[in-house]
């Protein structure tokens, strides 16, 4: 039995759209919360960076945002994925579903959580002072390359982990191993040896922030040679594990089970 | 829908690069008529569950192969994809939609289901608010409205109430007498021969005997009793 692929659309948004409807009835303030979530941050580090320690740097408030919404948008979309199809086991065991359903309804999830907090972010800087710039039109280019990266690994995951549940350790290690080595709390050009930063920036995610960094905070338009090196890498690989996924669909019933 | 050959070898995980099999089905090949009534017994463990599956297409066999002919095929499974947070409007969409149906279609028999749980005003009520009985209630609702072309029932359901058992009972025989192609699955030998027109005896994995109930469900039942086949 196969999927239709509307039917299978269509029921992508209802049940992403159902569980951002269950997950907010879950709290007195709903919905609220995806935007004072990001709000209590921004207030956290304001007050960290600029009152109490006063760093000299500028705008390290903004500095560090660019680096810290991107990252834990694709930290939550990849450690949500890492359990995603063993959840879904019970539905798994109930009726015939393509398994690539599961780390897709996480990664569309953060992706909607994800958009209201870099909206909420761009209010908050022109709030602080920056002027508003020609160059921030490229802010949706970004979003987008971030998101085929966020899948590519999110679905990779996704994937892996039912057939060695011991990965799931791994992956908690390995982001933060990312959130110390993409940047987020420095600036690669200054803390980085020469030769050291092209290596830097083949992590996606760092290369990704620095892009972030050059449209938000410097006003220059992005790389667009990185952003479509980025895009392609990712769409090629996403293909692939896609592909790996589909042919090994029908073995994660009896895994999950295991 | 054609059976053939249908093997299904279960890999158990000892220890690190250790492993062992276990045959839940081996050589199993048979047809489902259109319209008919397939009972299957079997004992405790005999892969009547799997094969449910197999049929359902949630297992690929691991030898043979299922021809489903297009054909809608799925398990009678209560609460698919419930989310207790969601009211049972919501739940019931959604599951309609896990079962394959497209939105406009599971939109439509949302008010069929609402009206066969006999929940009232708790049906735009979260689940959470709901008694063990009234949800599985709303889960055999929407399992026995939304049709599909075989439907594949395992054991006797336990649903709700004594009042609402002999509704969701009458629900599925109408569906076993009427043109409804159906696989029942049970350990009970009584059900089958009330209910099924041919029955497959499961043992071991294996079609141990295949035809009329009334003459495989007795022979199944002294077997059961003194543990020898006749």
């Amino acid at each position: 039995m196969r999927f239709e692929a509307r039917s299978f659309v269509e029921l992508l948004a209802v049940k992403v759209r159902m569980n951002l409807k269950a997950e907010a009835s879950r709290t007195y303030l709903s919905f609220l919360w995806w935007l004072l979530e990001p709000a209590l941050l921004v207030i956290v580090l304001y007050v960290v960076f600029s009152v109490f320690l006063n760093r000299g740097t500028e705008h390290f408030v903004v500095f560090l945002l660019c680096g810290l919404i991107p990252f834990q948008w694709f930290s939550k979309s990849v450690s949500n994925c890492s359990m995603c199809i063993r959840s879904g086991a019970g539905l798994i065991n109930q009726i015939y579903i393509p398994k690539v359903f599961f780390p897709l309804v996480v990664i569309f999830q953060d992706l909607f959580k994800a958009l209201i907090t870099i909206a909420l972010f761009l209010v908050f800087v022109i709030l602080y002072g920056m002027p508003l710039h020609l160059t921030w039109l490229a802010i949706p280019a970004l979003v987008l390359v971030q998101l085929l990266v966020n899948a590519t690994v999110a679905i990779f995951v996704a994937m892996v982990v039912p057939f060695i549940p011991d990965l799931r350790f791994l992956v908690s290690t390995a982001l933060l191993l990312m959130m110390y080595g993409s940047g987020i709390f420095y600036s690669y050009k200054d803390v980085l040896l020469e030769e050291h930063q092209a290596i830097f920036l083949m992590n996606p995610i760092a290369n990704i922030i620095r892009l972030y960094r050059e449209v938000i905070i410097d006003n220059a338009w992005p790389d667009w040679t990185a952003l479509l090196l980025i895009s392609l890498v990712s769409v090629c690989f996403l293909c692939l594990f896609s592909w790996i996924l589909h042919r090994n669909d029908s073995r994660y019933a009896r895994l999950v089970l295991e | 829908m054609i059976v053939e050959n249908v093997g299904v070898r279960y890999r158990v995980r000892n220890r690190l690069f250790s492993h062992s099999y276990f045959d839940a089905l081996s050589g199993v090949s048979f047809e489902v008529n259109e319209g008919e009534t397939l009972g299957v017994i079997g004992r405790n463990g005999c892969g009547k569950s799997t094969l449910l599956k197999v049929l359902a297409g949630i297992y690929a066999p691991d030898s043979g192969r299922v021809i489903r002919d297009g054909k809608k095929v799925s398990l009678l499974a209560l609460g698919v994809g419930f989310d207790l947070d969601l009211s049972g409007e919501d739940n019931a969409l959604l599951s309609a939609m896990f079962l394959g149906f497209s939105y406009s279609e599971a939109k439509s028999r949302i008010g069929a289901i609402r009206e066969f749980s006999e929940l009232g005003s708790f049906f735009d009520e979260p689940m959470k608010t709901y008694s063990t009985g009234m949800r599985s209630r709303l889960g055999f609702a929407v399992a026995i409205t939304m049709h599909s072309d075989v439907l594949l029932i395992d054991e006797v359901l336990s649903v709700g109430d004594a009042q609402f058992r002999v509704k969701a009972e009458t629900a599925i025989s109408d569906r076993v007498s009427s043109r409804q192609t159906v696989v029942l699955v049970s350990h009970s030998g009584v059900q089958v021969e009330k209910m099924c027109q041919r029955v497959i005896w499961l043992e071991g994995g294996r079609i141990l005997k295949e035809g009329d109930p009334k003459v495989i469900v007795p022979e199944y039942e002294k077997f059961i009793q003194t543990g020898k086949v006749a």
